[in-house]
Order: C-alpha cells, then sequence, then structure tokens
C-alpha cells in the first residue's frame, strides 16, 4: 500500500479515535476482594450480594448526584480517577474455604482489601488472613459481637452486632411492659455456628439482666432436614415470646413446621438473616404477618432521604429485589471501604487502615438510619442504631426505636 | 415430658422415616443391582423437586397429580444417565471403583450447578396445594397431612416393589442380572437392558419422594445434599442393596432420629442415628437386611 494523503488522514483519524481508550486504559484499576457464598446452601445470598456491590461500585466509578461518599465523581479521585474493581471469591459457607479463598485474592489477585462474608463464622477466618497479610477487612453484614474483640489491628464493621440489635429488642420489650404489655417468657431458638451462639448468649444475659424468663434455650444443626423435635420443645415452652436467630433455609421449615404442629407462637421477635429475606416471605409470609425482625435498614428511609429510594432503584434493576438488611450493608461496607482507600490515596494496608481509623461518616451521607460511621478501637462502628421492624400487610414498617418509628407495634402478632 | 410428647415425636418419627425410606431405596436398587454408589441420588431428588415445583408454577398442576409425571420423567432420565455416563464408567478397564465414584460425583456437581445457573439459588416453596399446610390432629397429637400422603405413597411403593420383583418376569430378570450378570447374559436376558430400566426404576423412586417432599419444603439447588447423606446411612444399615432393607433403615433412622431429641438436645439429633448405625456396622457389617 503506498502512502497516499487518503491513507494518511485515515490513518491520523483512527489514532485519534483510538485514543481515549488508550488513555483510559491507563488509569490504574483498584482490585478489592469480595468473598461471598456463591455456591452451597447460601449461594442466594451470595448472588444477591454481588448485585449490592456492581451498584456500589456503579455509583463509586460514574458521576451520580447522590449524597453519598465518592458519588459525586468519577472514581477514586484521591487515586488519579482510579476505578474500583471487584473480584469476588465464592467461599460456600465454608470458613475453610473462606481462609484458602482470602489467601488467593491476597496473593494472586493482589486485591488491597477485603469485604465480606454473610456467615460469622467464615468472617472468623478471613479476618485472621487479612491481619496476616495486613490488609483491611470489612465485615460488611456479620453480626457475631466477637468478631471484633479479638485484638485484630485490620479489622472493621460499620454495622451494629447482635448485642446491639438484641439490647434494641429487650429496650423494646421494656418499652412495651411500661405500656402494660405482659412479657415475662422468651423462647430462644439458635442455629449451632458462631452467629446462632453469639446471639443466643447476648439474649440470655440480657434477660437475666432485665429479668425476663427463658423458658426453652434451643439450639439446632443448621439446614436440618427436619424441627419437628425443635418445634415440639418450643411448642411446650409456649412463651410470650419467640426469638429465632436463624438462616434462610431453617426459617422457611421452623415456620412450616409450627404450622403444621398446630403451634401459633403468640410474638415472635427475630435475629435477622432467614427473617430479612424475601425467600422466606415468598414462602411462608401468610403465617409470619407480623412478626418482627431486628434490622440495620429500612426502606422508610426513603420518604426522609429520597436518595435512599434511587439506589434501591438501581439495585432493583439489577436483582429484581429491593434492598434489604443484608444487601444494605453490603453496599456500604463497599462504600466505606472504597472511602478509606480514597482518603489514604494508595492502596498499601497500612495506609488504607489509618484511613479507616480516621473515618468520621454522617450518617445523612449513608443509605442507613445510623449516626455517623465512626470506629473505635476495635473497628466497631458504636453509632450504627439498629432498629425494629415488622412484618405488615406484605411490608416491613419500622417500629422501634421511637425517634424512627412509622408506626405502632401490633402485639401480639396475630393481633 | 409428657405422653403426649413421646407419642408425638414418635409419629413425626414414623412419618419421616417412611420418607426417608422412600428416598433411598432408589439408591439400594441401583446398589444391588451392579454394585455402584450413586452419587448424584440426592440431585435427583432435587430435580425432582424442582421439575414438581415448575409443573405447579407454570401449569397449576397440584403436586399429587404431579407426582406420577415426576416419577415418569426421572424414570426416562434415570435410564438416560446409564446409558450416557454409567455405562461407559462401569466399562473402566482400570480402577473401575474410582472411575464409578467420580463418574457419578461429577454428575452431581454438574447436577448442581446446571440448577444454580438455570433456576438460580433462590428458595423456592409451593405456597399452597391440595394437602400442602393442612394438618391433621387427634388428641393434641398433630400429624401434617403432607407427611402423611408421604408415608402412604412409601408404603404403598414398597409393596408394589416388592410384587413387581417377586412376581414379575423383569422383577426376576432384575435379580437374576444382580445375582450373576454373566450366566444372564447366557439365557438371552440384555444386561444393558436391564441395568437401564433399574436405574430408571431408582430414579422414578426417588422422583415420587422428590414429588411429595415439595409439598412441605423448600427447593434449590443444594437440596439433595442433606438427605442424600441420610439416605446413604439408611441403605448401609438396612443392608447395601436390600430394598426391604432400605425400607426398615428409614423407619429406623426416623424413630433413632426423633427419640434421641427426647434425651439429648435438638443440636445432637444426628448423633443418635449414628450411633445406631456404627452399631449395626460393628455387630452386623453387611446392614440388617443385607445379603451379600
Amino acid at each position: 500500500m503506498s502512502i497516499t494523503r487518503r491513507n494518511v488522514l485515515l490513518g491520523a483519524t483512527a489514532v485519534a479515535a483510538l485514543a481515549p481508550i488508550a488513555a483510559r486504559a491507563e488509569t490504574s484499576e483498584v482490585a478489592i476482594g469480595v468473598i461471598y457464598p456463591f455456591s452451597g446452601a447460601s449461594a442466594q445470598i451470595g448472588v444477591d450480594a454481588q448485585k449490592a456491590f456492581e451498584t456500589a461500585a456503579e455509583i463509586i466509578n460514574n458521576k451520580y448526584d447522590f449524597d453519598l461518599p465518592l458519588a459525586r465523581t468519577e472514581g477514586l479521585p484521591g487515586l488519579g480517577g482510579a476505578k474500583v474493581k471487584l473480584v469476588f471469591a465464592d467461599h460456600q459457607a465454608d470458613p475453610q474455604k473462606g481462609r484458602a479463598e482470602a489467601e488467593r485474592l491476597i496473593t494472586q489477585d493482589k486485591v488491597c482489601a477485603i469485604v465480606g462474608t454473610y456467615q460469622s463464622a467464615v468472617a472468623v477466618t478471613v479476618s485472621q488472613i487479612c491481619e496476616r497479610y495486613q490488609i483491611p477487612f470489612i465485615s460488611a453484614d456479620n453480626s457475631s459481637p466477637s468478631l471484633h474483640r479479638r485484638g485484630l489491628k485490620f479489622y472493621f464493621r460499620a454495622a451494629p452486632h447482635d448485642e446491639m440489635f438484641s439490647a434494641a429488642m429487650f429496650d423494646f420489650f421494656d418499652a412495651m411492659k411500661k405500656k402494660g404489655t405482659k412479657i415475662e417468657t422468651l423462647s430462644l431458638f439458635h442455629e449451632d455456628t458462631i452467629f446462632g451462639t453469639d446471639s443466643s448468649n447476648a439474649q440470655l444475659k440480657l434477660a437475666a439482666d432485665r429479668g425476663y424468663k427463658v423458658v426453652a434455650d434451643i439450639k439446632y444443626r443448621a439446614n436440618s432436614p427436619s424441627l419437628t423435635a425443635e418445634v415440639q420443645q418450643i411448642k411446650a415452652a409456649n412463651a410470650d415470646v419467640l426469638m429465632p436467630s436463624s438462616y434462610t433455609t431453617d426459617a422457611i421449615l421452623l415456620v412450616k413446621t409450627m404450622a403444621e404442629l398446630g403451634y401459633k407462637p403468640k410474638n415472635i421477635v427475630a435475629q435477622d438473616a432467614g427473617f430479612a429475606e424475601k425467600a422466606t416471605y415468598d414462602a411462608v409470609g401468610d403465617k409470619l404477618e407480623g412478626v418482627i425482625s431486628r434490622g440495620s435498614f429500612s426502606l422508610d428511609l426513603a420518604q426522609k432521604r429520597p436518595m435512599v429510594g434511587l439506589i434501591n432503584e438501581m439495585y432493583r434493576a439489577k436483582s429484581g429485589k429491593d434492598f434489604n438488611d443484608y444487601s444494605s450493608r453490603q453496599f456500604m461496607g463497599l462504600i466505606v471501604m472504597a472511602d478509606a482507600i480514597n482518603r489514604a490515596k494508595s492502596t498499601d494496608g497500612d495506609k488504607i487502615r489509618e484511613a479507616l481509623v480516621a473515618t468520621d461518616m454522617p450518617g445523612e451521607q449513608t443509605i442507613m438510619p445510623w449516626r455517623r460511621v465512626k470506629f473505635d478501637e476495635m473497628g466497631q462502628n458504636n453509632f450504627a442504631d439498629p432498629v425494629l421492624l415488622q412484618y405488615a400487610a406484605k411490608n416491613f414498617v419500622t417500629i422501634f426505636p421511637e425517634q424512627a418509628a412509622v408506626s405502632e407495634a401490633i402485639w401480639p402478632m396475630n393481633s | 415430658m409428657t405422653a403426649e410428647t413421646i407419642i408425638q415425636s414418635l409419629a413425626s418419627g414414623l412419618l419421616m422415616g417412611l420418607l426417608y425410606g422412600l428416598i433411598a431405596v432408589g439408591l439400594a436398587l441401583i446398589f444391588g443391582l451392579m454394585d455402584v454408589v450413586n452419587f448424584a441420588h440426592g440431585e435427583f431428588l432435587m430435580i425432582a423437586m424442582y421439575a414438581t415445583f415448575f409443573l405447579f408454577a407454570f401449569f397449576a398442576i397440584d403436586p399429587l397429580l404431579a407426582a406420577p409425571l415426576v416419577a415418569a420423567a426421572l424414570f426416562v432420565f434415570g435410564a438416560l444417565v446409564y446409558l450416557c455416563v454409567v455405562r461407559f464408567a462401569v466399562r473402566a478397564k482400570a480402577n473401575a471403583g474410582m472411575v464409578q465414584i467420580f463418574s457419578t460425583f461429577g454428575l452431581a456437581i454438574v447436577m448442581r450447578g446446571l440448577a444454580q445457573f438455570f433456576f438460580t439459588p433462590d428458595y423456592r416453596s409451593i405456597t399452597h396445594s391440595w394437602l400442602g399446610g393442612k394438618t391433621f390432629s387427634i388428641a393434641g397429637i398433630y400429624l401434617p397431612v403432607p407427611q402423611l400422603a408421604g408415608a402412604l405413597v412409601s408404603i404403598a411403593a414398597f409393596t408394589a416393589l416388592y410384587f413387581f420383583i417377586n412376581r414379575t418376569d423383569f422383577g426376576r430378570a432384575l435379580e437374576a442380572t444382580r445375582e450373576d450378570a454373566g450366566a444372564v447374559a447366557l439365557v438371552g436376558i440384555d444386561k444393558n437392558r436391564v441395568f437401564a430400566l433399574g436405574w430408571g426404576l431408582g430414579a422414578a423412586l426417588v422422583g415420587l419422594a422428590g414429588a411429595i417432599m415439595a409439598m412441605f419444603f423448600y427447593v434449590y439447588p443444594d437440596v439433595g445434599a442433606s438427605f442424600a447423606l441420610i439416605a446413604y446411612v439408611t441403605v448401609a444399615l438396612g443392608g447395601f442393596g436390600s430394598v426391604f432393607g432400605a425400607f426398615a433403615g428409614g423407619i429406623v433412622v426416623g424413630l433413632v432420629e426423633a427419640g434421641t431429641t427426647l434425651i439429648l438436645p435438638p443440636s445432637l439429633k444426628s448423633v443418635g442415628i449414628y450411633a445406631v448405625y456404627l452399631l449395626v456396622v460393628f455387630i452386623r457389617p453387611r446392614g440388617l437386611f443385607g445379603s451379600l
């Protein structure tokens, strides 16, 4: 081919057209590891979580007019507009697989931070690996109180833990008693990993401190094929309040088995988990009218803070579901982590850790009803106020604490 | 502990046990026939439950009516699995045992993965069916109607199976092939055909169980795992290869599981099952009704 004027022109045009792509490719990426159960019994959680994280990454990497950190800029301005790249890893709800996957994310995918994990039992091992490699870890949605009390320097949790959640439940009971409602006896029903155990320990202690009688404390094996014997025991106890700490599969089976054995609990106040999942309400929602669950999120907030509704729309476009207590915390987990990386202006673990320690995010700049995000010396955010939500007429409404409540509690649940 | 609690526990245990037997019998049948342990048995159950769910969701066919359809579909599926996978695995020249294990194990992983890919990992339930959610109660003892129906179907299936194996030509061919596959070839029985039909029958039985279970249990890609484990114990307890061992094994497992919870905390209820299993293995390694 001879060099004609036309060819030169064509070539120049091509180069000009490609130049922005080349320039874009030069902008570095920041890899953040996201470790969730994408297969196995709780795969549904992981698949929904992936959509929540992708929503957060989309907001960080593009321009949106939300009063949320990093929304109004493209990428991370502190790192020259670098985009956040999510690297997903599957732990299958197995602490040992979690350990191996965290190590792989750090050594092979070179992630500078990790967010996880749904199951608290897996957060234990993942956070230990992060500590060893000095990579910051945010527990987006783990709620076991023992997690932040292990003296780990690279562990952070923006959301409340089960002692805070359980305290809110007992505050609520106290408030109801003051109004003259009779609440004396409690049945605890919890699964046998760290989530259920920590939750029931917190509840046992609170019950003893505040003078409630625990008439049944049933620990069951997670993912059981049948819960008949367990339900018989809580039926025999027939407490004023049933307090389950169960993942989705067991929550569905629990509610079905209670109906089969003719047991209508007077009230259910649940430690979230299965009782926050759409799947549970799709399956047995008709039997859950009036169930109360703790939470750290409520779509009610959209009335006061419109961006919550808009971000929820973005999430729903991806997942076909509304934000729930889990997906909202997962979303915030990435925002908090990306905000720290941005302020650290570096992908170095120590620098990100320092930035996380210095985090002070006002509650209005989150999608949660929290006062602020600020970590104590153990990496726990104590300004994340839990709420209690009641499922009524196919919707969750906030009923406690009073300043956040939009409606009175229906008590007992079947009334 | 009242008499009521004990009776309720044992009644629930018996119902569950009959269902465990129905889930396990296909496994026992296939093992007895050709010494192959089907590690994808739980996934067969999962497919059956999904089939029932989709028949309900798209065509509003009640699980009770869907049960024969699902069993028929699983029959075809089981036969195809034999003809397309297992037939080649058993031909392996070296390490035949390993090849069989890995082929069915691999099949299980593929089926689970495909189910998650196509059906998503969401938990599905049949929200309203003719029997679902109904409960039958006498003197304070509650018997859920779906499980009651499951128990009746299980007893009917085992009775039919008994006559089928003992009174029909095909049943006798099945028994003969199991005794000596080489000799039956001499009398003109096509081994492959008998094996394929055996796999079909085994799968159809688990299909029946899946359809019943879909009435009261949630469905998701991993649902087979916990039931398959119980099925392996049931078969080993009842005696490998013995169809009626599976029936007895299922009842024993159900009753022991329920009985354990009367004494121990519920989180330890599997302990009873495995303790009885260990005892049987020590005292009578071939299982209660095993003939091997």
